[in-house]
């Protein structure tokens, strides 16, 4: 079995005391980081990795089962941060990567000294008393959606993420790394994720944390923000 | 439509399948092509199109615009959905076969394995018997005591084979395959000729015309091979014609060992041709000479247990067996472990 390094495809950058871990969220890897990640190189450790299931990391490590929730995701966030020794490091979560930040703070006491939650959303769908933005049946039309788009998966790549033919080198790379994802763990991810609910964990949340929002962003409104 | 955001034309699930996937997409890589979009209608029905996109940037490399075509695509899309459900419905039809196939040999390895273990038990009252008989015969008085203390040992003697055909066809069927060992026993062509000899005092009135040039050692386990010319033979006596004889040849040439029984009789139809060397399989014979149908298959592992084989060959003249090994364990292309034979 390979190690958590090589599973989570973790890369290590920057140069810094401090290290600040970039989770990416639903639909990408840590390509997503890319224009920011760079900026905080010069002062601070920067972990990258991706998801299992995502990207560059080790699809064999996937089970249905295992990924089921998030909290398997959290126990991998811990497993590369024991990896790495981090300790009082800056989490930076996106999406559902934000309440994988705020399970792993609980994993892994002292690991973490700081979350900063990009777009975070404790619970996507609406419940009594509460508004999450979608509607249950919204939900489940998207996972049904999300089939419309795997069709043409049956080469083992999305056609989103076909090459440019005039820049054949750039086209490697991006069929290589590119927001790859299997197309039946893009779904299961996807219905792990619109169907957390993460709003008892928030309790658990004893360190600073910065929460950014975006004025239009329509998966995580300011409301739940 | 004109100055509405693009976001509000779309459905839920486009909406938030443009911000996860097609944006961050459109600002890495500036494009994305033949995507699955849906649209709202004005009565709030989504609209399926396919969508392309592109990004369009400066000199700086910000971008400044963004374009997307979209083609109405509905009776595609409901091609994909049903491609998706024939798809999923193949795949589970596979994981219900694959179940039931797991099922299916689970229970045939537990019925191999109940084989195994009554063939072994079966062997200790049948030793019991066999001894007493031995003892009756050497006290018994009369003509008439002494012909059926000798029918009864006849009789141990066929079901102490029997057994050890079961057990053969449970070892070869649990993996384990049957075992060979090659070591410098008694010289093959001696085994062979004493093979044929007892067939001989079995079948009183038939002829057997025997042909043997073994005339360098044969690395092989020789009383395997032995056990194999005595199902072949057995075979050929039981179901070739009475009156014609039966033809057993073995000769040592090119490295290789050539062995083969022939008799004359019905030809073997060719439907049963492939069947030949399953266990169980028996052809047609009175009941009385009914075995268990083992032998030929019992047969073919001993010839795949030495990295040789065992081939069947029928016309109406001739229904002939032929086993080839090589002569030198060295040049087989198989080891001489067991042999697997699922």
């Amino acid at each position: 079995m390979p190690g958590v390094l090589e599973r989570n495809n973790v890369k290590v950058r920057g140069a810094g005391e401090q290290s600040m871990m970039f989770a990416h969220g639903y639909g990408c890897d840590q390509n997503m980081w890319r224009f920011v990640a760079p900026a905080f190189e010069p002062d601070f450790n920067t972990v990258l990795f991706d998801h299992v299931g995502a990207g560059g990391s080790d699809l064999s490590a996937y089970n249905k089962r295992k990924y089921s929730n998030l909290s398997a995701c959290a126990d991998d966030v811990v497993e590369i941060g024991r990896g790495l020794e981090l300790h009082d490091a800056v989490f930076v979560g996106h999406s559902v990567s934000a309440m994988v930040g705020v399970l792993a703070l609980q994993k892994g006491p002292g690991m973490f000294g700081k979350l900063i939650l990009v777009g975070a959303s404790a619970r996507y769908i609406d419940d009594e008393g509460y508004v999450g933005g979608f509607s249950a049946k919204q939900i489940e039309e998207l996972l049904e959606f999300l089939e419309a788009n795997h069709m043409g998966w049956s080469a083992q790549m999305a056609p989103l993420i076909m090459g440019n033919p005039d820049r054949p080198e750039l086209a490697e790379e991006l069929t290589n790394s590119f927001c790859r994802t299997d197309p039946d763990i893009a779904k299961a991810f996807a219905r792990v994720t619109f169907t957390s609910d993460n709003r008892k964990d928030l309790a658990g949340v004893t360190v600073p944390t910065l929460i950014l929002q975006c004025s239009e962003d329509i998966i995580a409104s300011e409301a739940v923000g | 439509m004109l100055g509405r955001p693009l976001l509000e034309l779309l459905t839920v699930p486009g909406r938030i399948y443009y911000e996860t996937h097609l944006a961050p997409l459109l600002r890495m890589h500036g494009f994305f092509s033949e995507v699955a979009l849906d649209l709202l209608e004005g009565d709030g029905e989504p609209l399926h199109t396919i969508a392309n996109g592109k990004e369009t940037r400066d000199s700086e490399g910000r971008p400044t615009s963004i374009r997307i075509a979209f083609v109405k695509s509905i009776d595609r899309r409901r091609y994909e959905q049903e491609l998706l459900r024939s798809r999923e419905m193949a795949r589970a039809a596979a994981e219900a076969t694959e179940e039931k196939l797991q099922r299916e040999h689970q229970m045939a390895e537990l019925r191999e394995q109940f084989i195994a273990v009554l063939g072994h038990d079966l062997r200790n009252p049948l030793a019991a018997l066999s001894a007493g008989a031995r003892i009756l015969d050497r006290t018994v008085q009369s003509e008439k005591e002494r012909q059926i203390v000798a029918m009864m040992q006849t009789t141990v003697m066929r079901m102490a084979g029997l057994i050890d055909d079961v057990l053969d066809l449970a070892r070869g069927r649990l993996g384990g395959g049957i075992a060979v060992e090659h070591k410098a026993g008694k010289p093959l062509e001696a085994v062979l000729t004493q093979v044929v000899v007892e067939l001989r005092l079995a079948s009183p009135g038939r002829e057997i015309v025997v042909d043997l040039h073994v005339d360098r050692p044969v690395d092989c386990d020789s009383s395997r091979i032995g056990q194999m010319l005595s199902n072949l033979l057995g075979n050929a006596l039981t179901h070739g014609s009475a009156s014609k004889p039966v033809m057993v040849r073995a000769e040592t040439r090119d490295e290789a060992l050539e062995l083969s029984v022939s008799n004359a009789g019905e030809r073997i139809p060719p439907e049963a041709m492939d069947k030949l060397f399953e266990p169980f399989f028996r052809g047609k014979a009175r009941a009385s000479r009914q075995g268990l149908g083992l032998g030929l298959y019992i047969a073919s592992q001993i010839a795949k247990a030495h990295g040789g084989e065992l081939v069947a060959t029928s016309t109406p003249e001739e229904t002939r067996f032929t086993f080839t090994m090589p002569v030198q364990a060295e040049s087989r292309d198989q080891t001489d472990g067991p042999v697997d034979s699922t």
